[in-house]
C-alpha cells in the first residue's frame, strides 16, 4: 500500500517535543512509488496504486458522461445543461480560438481528453491518494498520442514533405535566417514540444502532491499530545497552522488541476491546428 | 543509500505497464465518451440550434406575410379613399349641375313670368287706350258740340273728324315714344 510507504517515510512515532529525539523527515519522492502488489513484470515496477486510481478516474469519466448524455431532450434539464456547458466550453475556449470552425470535429476528442485528464488529476484530492498524472507514464502517453495525431493529420492534410516544410521553414523570413531558425524549429516542434507537453502536466501534479504532503506530514509531526501540557498546546497551535496551510493549498491545488487540464487540452488544440492547414 | 534511492525512484522513467494501461484507459474513453456521449450531446445542440433558427425563420415568414396583408389593406384603404373622393367630386359636380339647372329654370320661369306680365300690361294698356280713345272721343265730341253748338250733330261726320284727330294725335305720340325709347 502507498499509505504504508508514506507512513514509513513520515515515521509516525516521531513528533515535535518527543522524547526519542528524532527530527522531522520531509516526504520524499518515495511517496510517488507505492509498493506494487504484483512486481514480477520485466522493466516495470508492476501493478500498483496508480492503476487502481486510473481505473477510478476512467470509471468516473464514463459515469459522468453516460449521466450527462442519457435521455437528452431539445429542452435541457439541469443535468443536460451542465454536460452541454462542458462541451460548449471546450468549443468556445479551446477548439474555436485555436482552430476555428474547422476544429469542430475535434470537440469530442478534446472534451474526452480534458475530462480524462481532470479526473486523473482529481484522484489526488482523495485523502492519502495521488494524482494519476504525477507518474510520468500517463502524461507521456497522452502527449504521445497527441503528437502522433498531429503527425498523421499534418501529413494527411499537407502531404509528407509539405507538413515538415511548413513546420521547419516558417514563412516570411529573409533566407539567411533559416540557417538559424530551421534547426531551432526542428528541435522545438518535433522534440521539445511533445516532451514539454507531457512534463508540464506531470511536474505540476508531482509538485502539488509533494507540497500537500509536506503540509500533511508537518502537521502530523508537530502534533504531540503526549508532551507537557504547555508544549502540547503549542504543538496543537503549530499543527493547526499546518492544517490551515494544507486546506489553503488543497483549494489552490484544485485550481491548478483544472488549469493544467485546460492548458494541456489547449496546447493539444494548438498543435492540431498546425496540422490542419499551412500555418501563418 | 541516497544514490541507491535515486536510482530506484527515478521519477522520469516511463513505466511501460502504466503507459499501456493509460493507453487502454484513453481508448475506453475514446470509445464511450469521444465516439458516443459527446457527439450525442452535440447533435442535440445542433438540433436545438436548428429548431431555434427554424423558429426565427418561421417568425420572419409570418412577419413578411403580415406585412404583405397590411400592405394590401393599405392599398385597399387608399383605393376606397380615392373612390370616396371621386364620388364626392362627382356629387359636387352633380350638385353644381343641379343648382345651375334649377337656376336656369328659375330664370326661364322668371323671364316667362316677366313676359307674361309685360304682355298683360300691354293688353291692359291697349284696352285702356281703346277705352280712353272712346271716352276721349265722346268727351271731346261733347266738348266740341258744346263749343260749336248744333253744327256738328251729324254723328258720321263727327266720328270722322274725331278719328282723324286721334290718328294725328297717335302718330305724334308714337314718334314721341320712339324718341323716348
Amino acid at each position: 500500500m502507498s499509505a504504508d510507504a508514506r507512513i514509513l517515510a513520515a515515521e509516525p512515532n516521531c513528533h515535535l517535543f518527543g522524547d526519542n529525539g528524532c527530527g522531522f523527515t520531509p516526504p520524499s519522492i518515495g511517496m510517488f512509488f507505492p509498493e506494487p502488489w504484483y512486481a514480477n513484470i520485466a522493466g516495470s515496477t508492476g501493478i500498483d496504486l496508480y492503476l487502481v486510481l486510473l481505473l477510478v478516474a476512467v470509471g468516473a469519466v464514463l459515469l459522468l458522461w453516460s449521466w450527462f448524455s442519457k435521455k437528452l431532450s431539445l429542452v435541457p434539464g439541469r443535468r443536460q445543461s451542465v454536460g452541454e456547458m462542458l462541451v460548449l466550453f471546450i468549443r468556445d475556449q479551446i477548439t474555436r480560438p485555436t482552430m476555428g470552425a474547422k476544429g469542430d470535429r475535434f470537440i469530442p476528442f478534446l472534451t474526452g481528453v480534458f475530462t480524462l485528464i481532470l479526473a486523473m488529476n482529481f484522484t489526488g484530492l482523495i485523502p492519502g491518494m495521488l494524482p494519476v498524472n504525477s507518474n510520468l507514464a500517463f502524461p507521456a502517453m497522452l502527449a504521445g498520442v497527441i503528437y502522433v495525431m498531429t503527425l498523421v493529420i499534418g501529413i494527411r492534410n499537407q502531404g509528407g514533405w509539405g507538413y515538415f516544410r511548413n513546420q521547419i521553414f516558417p514563412p516570411g523570413m529573409p533566407k539567411p535566417i533559416y540557417v538559424l531558425v530551421t534547426p531551432i524549429e526542428i528541435l522545438s516542434v518535433f522534440l521539445i514540444r511533445p516532451v514539454t507537453h507531457a512534463l508540464r502536466l506531470f511536474a505540476t501534479m508531482f509538485a502539488g502532491s509533494l507540497l500537500l504532503g509536506v503540509f500533511a506530514y508537518g502537521g502530523w509531526y508537530m502534533l504531540n499530545l503526549t508532551a507537557e501540557p504547555l508544549l502540547a498546546g503549542v504543538s496543537v497551535l503549530f499543527s493547526g497552522a499546518a492544517l490551515l496551510g494544507y486546506l489553503a493549498f488543497f483549494l489552490f491545488e484544485i485550481l491548478i488541476m483544472l488549469v493544467q487540464a485546460f492548458i494541456f487540452t489547449l496546447l493539444a488544440g494548438l498543435y492540431l491546428n498546425d496540422s490542419l492547414e499551412a500555418a501563418h | 543509500m541516497l544514490v541507491e534511492l535515486a536510482a530506484e525512484y527515478n521519477i522520469l522513467r516511463i513505466d511501460w505497464v502504466k503507459f499501456t494501461f493509460g493507453a487502454i484507459a484513453l481508448a475506453v474513453v475514446y470509445l464511450f465518451v469521444v465516439r458516443k456521449a459527446v457527439p450525442r450531446i452535440m447533435s442535440v445542440l445542433d438540433e436545438r440550434h436548428d429548431a431555434i433558427e427554424g423558429g426565427i425563420e418561421r417568425a420572419k415568414k409570418a412577419e413578411a406575410e403580415a406585412e404583405e396583408i397590411r400592405e394590401q389593406y393599405r392599398e385597399k384603404l387608399q383605393e376606397t379613399q380615392r373612390e370616396y373622393a371621386q364620388e364626392l367630386e362627382k356629387a359636387k359636380e352633380q350638385r353644381a349641375a343641379i343648382i345651375a339647372e334649377a337656376r336656369e329654370e328659375a330664370q326661364v320661369e322668371a323671364r316667362r313670368i316677366v313676359e307674361t306680365a309685360k304682355a298683360q300690361i300691354e293688353a291692359d294698356r291697349q284696352q285702356a287706350m281703346v277705352q280712353l280713345r272712346n271716352e276721349i272721343g265722346t268727351l271731346s265730341a261733347e266738348l266740341a258740340s258744346r263749343i260749336v253748338g248744333e253744327t256738328l250733330s251729324d254723328s258720321a261726320a263727327q266720328s270722322r273728324v274725331i278719328d282723324r284727330f286721334l290718328d294725328e294725335l297717335e302718330r305724334s305720340e308714337d314718334t314721341q315714344q320712339v324718341e323716348v325709347r
